[in-house]
């Protein structure tokens, strides 16, 4: 696996203690074990200890980490894993998740040890899931939760992190991976492909039938035109532009470039985003159409299976997967970037809010001569360096 | 639908609270930055009934106190504890216990050290902090924590854990315990960004007044006068002890310390001048300090407050979090509020001997290079007065009172 490339290169200010937020290449590994674990296909803890102990991911608290850097990394680990246990995650992943975050909290090296932390908005989800674990019967995550709880290894908390006004130089924003995620549009969930090739299906033998029973055999009768010839190609339509304004809404300019690099590796980057829209619905309709004509009846639900998980239509094919993966890193981190100059100048909300923390900042007084030991928790360098005085 | 495994009774998400339910939920006004109001008391109302008593449990883990022969009837009375809970059999709580045991989590070897990055490591976080370790290897001397480090971590976990000595002074299980910031009322240009600040654990239960009292700020402690003549007598009057007026601003509520009768109510100007032209601020409510506990506040967390004291000195107060006590926090009820986290600040040094922090000022001084000139006490009687104690020379001199002398 290849490292990121600050990892290296630059010297992150050694032994800082990174302030705050995910610690670099964590997110990453707790994704590859997750996602090594969904190609699995299976919830069972024996399946995920194999899986942990072939990483040796204990081996993630190693490394000559101070107290409060241990600390502070192991809360940033369980508080990571933690979001992969709440929806909109897939029942496969959040079982993953929970196991995960078991592994973590007991292999921690902090003592006394680093606790979870349960907002009480995501308590009751929580709690429907353990629930459901055992009307299921998956007894071993249940039995793993139950652990948990009665180790009391979580605080019950407020909100999932402190909260404080201060200026912020940028929000985090926590990006929902999309190949864990549980698809849960009810409108395709309602008209998948099964039921559009079955409305095909209907229709043309609707058609058969009239042109059957009129005279002219090539051309139905005027009395039976009862309903409209194009129904299906517009709902079809139909159907496709709100799956587009979906995936538009939920990333607003991220998803169709992350299409774009599963599709086709070429990369149309330098494209302006609005030809890529149209380049994207173009395809999705290519593909819509092109599925819907070939797949036969037989096959069905082999079918849906492909179009429900639209998004990660890559995922299947098990070998291209590292591959595919990392491309759409690559295409992903650059409009990250752009997605946020553009939100901070088009977003007049956002704006606002930047300008009200701005307010609440403190005056600025001139300084009188050496006065406070600036003490910067994000810069202050955890060892000693040769002084130069 | 079974009953909760930890009867907790929290399957159903009903509202033990309902009146309150609604304004008592914490929820984002401004994603991360802060909350909607809502009720300290019925949060942990709110909390406490979805938990059962193992959630909220302060007594010491069974582990503990059970000797380690007893492992064997131990486990059988787990699996059934287990069955219980699960709804599954004798057998399977067995299986489970076996299966889902910790030691099948283990990586490292017997032997093996975990300072150590093992070699052939396929974790992308390992790879990084090697990197980094090779970096300090190569540019660090000696590598070794830094004062501030051990001591930022010795202001977190020196109270964790604690029990009290007297039985009546443990905290109460479900008490909820909140982290206040108090930030430090100036400002320098360097804070531009990181505003210094001190954090402190307060119990729910526990009155705004014991905030206030626990609130360590140099301005209180500041000595009106010029002493130069008759310096014996200079640390008689504190201005904590002159001026006893304080209030704290939550939700737009000021609550005034009334405590003694010499108080002043400092929040009046501010509301005279707030109605007197309908500013929009809406009406101000007043309301006496030491008459609420934090259960009673309809509070944001992350939203910037209000504390003034000393006529003027206003510090920013943040209540960043509140959660329920947990079985390895401080349990001592007396040790709160508690300072969990202090900003260090540089101190002033005497200007003769370099090496203890400044206890005088002085302006107009024959004896001093520099105006004003610090001193710290035994180096300025040395240098001002003779044997007898006669003032020599001429010069103004003032208590002084260094913000770094809480470090």
């Amino acid at each position: 696996m290849e490292i990121p490339a600050d990892a290296g290169t630059r010297p992150v200010g050694p032994g800082t203690l990174a302030g705050v937020g995910t610690p670099p290449g964590l997110q990453t590994d707790c994704e590859a074990l997750l996602s090594r674990f969904q190609e699995l296909d299976s919830v069972r803890f024996e399946d995920f200890a194999e899986l942990w102990r072939s990483m040796k991911f204990a081996t993630i608290f190693c490394g000559k980490m101070r107290n409060l850097k241990k600390n502070m990394f192991t809360k940033e680990a369980l508080a990571l894993a933690w979001r992969y246990f709440l929806p909109p995650y897939t029942f496969q992943i959040r079982v993953g998740a929970l196991y995960l975050l078991y592994g973590l909290y007991n292999t921690q090296l902090c003592q006394p040890k680093q606790k979870i932390r349960v907002a009480l908005k995501d308590w009751d989800e929580v709690i429907k899931f353990q629930q459901d674990l055992v009307n299921a019967q998956h007894f071993d995550a249940a039995f793993v939760f139950r652990k948990l709880r009665l180790d009391r290894a979580f605080h019950f908390t407020a909100m999932p992190k402190l909260l404080s006004c201060r200026m912020k130089k940028k929000i985090q924003q926590t990006e929902v991976t999309q190949k864990f995620k549980d698809p849960n549009d009810r409108v395709m969930k309602l008209i998948t492909s099964d039921v559009l090739e079955e409305m095909l299906n209907v229709h043309d033998h609707y058609q058969n039938m009239k042109r059957a029973i009129s005279a002219d055999k090539s051309m139905p009768d005027k009395a039976l035109s009862l309903v409209k010839e194009d129904f299906f190609d517009n709902i079809k339509n139909i159907v496709l532009e709100h799956q587009q304004w979906h995936k538009d809404r939920k990333n607003p300019s991220l998803k169709p470039k992350l299409k774009d690099g599963e599709e086709d590796s070429k990369g149309t980057s330098q494209e302006p985003e609005r030809c890529e829209r149209a380049v994207s619905l173009a395809k999705i309709k290519a593909r819509a159409f092109s599925a819907v004509a070939q797949v036969s009846k037989s096959r069905r639900h082999r079918q849906a299976k492909l179009d429900s998980s639209d998004s990660d239509s890559g995922s299947g094919q098990g070998q291209g997967k590292a591959a595919k993966k990392k491309r759409t890193r690559e295409t992903a981190a650059e409009p990250t970037e752009r997605k946020r100059a553009s939100r901070s100048r088009g977003n007049a909300q956002n704006e606002q809010k930047e300008e009200k923390s701005l307010h609440l900042s403190m005056p600025i007084i001139a300084e009188e001569e050496e006065e406070t030991y600036d003490f910067i928790e994000a810069e202050f360098t955890a060892t000693k360096r040769k002084r130069k005085r | 639908m079974a009953e909760d495994p930890l009867g907790g009774g929290a399957g159903c998400p009903q509202h033990p609270v309902p009146s309150a339910s609604h304004g008592s939920f914490p929820e984002y006004e401004l994603p991360e930055l802060h909350t909607r109001a809502f009720h300290v008391g019925a949060f942990g109302e709110l909390w406490r009934g979805r938990l059962g008593l193992r959630d909220l449990s302060l007594s010491e883990p069974r582990a503990a106190e059970q000797p380690a022969d007893g492992g064997a009837s131990d486990n059988g009375l787990d699996d059934a504890a287990v069955a219980g809970d699960l709804g599954c059999s004798l057998e399977a709580a067995a299986e489970l216990r076996v299966v889902c045991g910790l030691d099948k989590l283990r990586c490292l070897d017997e032997g093996e050290d975990p300072e150590v990055i093992p070699e052939n490591t396929d974790l992308v976080t390992l790879c990084v902090r090697k990197g980094l370790l090779d970096y300090r290897e190569e540019n660090i001397t000696i590598d070794r924590a830094c004062r501030q480090e051990t001591f930022v971590y010795e202001m977190e976990s020196h109270a964790l854990g604690k029990k009290p000595e007297n039985p009546e002074d443990m905290i109460g299980e479900g008490e909820l315990i909140l982290s206040v910031n108090i930030l430090y009322p100036v400002i320098f240009n360097k804070h531009r960004e990181h505003k210094p600040y001190q954090t402190m654990l307060v119990l729910g239960s526990q009155k705004l007044t014991e905030l206030r009292d626990s609130i360590c700020c140099v301005s209180d402690l500041q000595i009106g006068g010029e002493f130069s003549s008759t310096p014996d007598q200079a640390p008689e009057h504190i201005s904590k002890d002159l001026y006893k007026s304080a209030f704290f601003y939550f939700e737009g509520t000021f609550y005034n310390d009334k405590r003694y009768p010499e108080c002043r109510d400092l929040s009046r100007t501010i509301i005279e001048w707030s109605e007197s032209h309908d500013r929009g601020y809406g009406k101000f409510q007043t309301a006496r300090m030491e008459d609420f506990t934090f259960n009673d506040l309809n509070i944001k967390l992350g939203f910037p407050y209000l504390y003034c004291h000393q006529g003027d000195c206003e510090h920013v107060v943040v209540i960043t979090d509140i959660r329920l006590v947990h079985h390895d926090d401080c349990l001592d009820r007396t040790l709160y509020p508690l300072l969990t986290k202090k900003h260090w600040l540089w101190t002033r040094k005497c200007f003769v001997c370099k090496m203890y922090t400044a206890r005088w000022v002085t302006n107009n001084d024959t004896f001093a290079p520099e105006d004003p000139c610090f001193f710290c006490d035994v180096c300025f009687r040395m240098l001002h007065y003779d044997s007898e104690g006669n003032k020599l020379g001429e010069f103004l001199a003032y208590p002084y009172v260094d913000p770094g002398t809480f470090n």
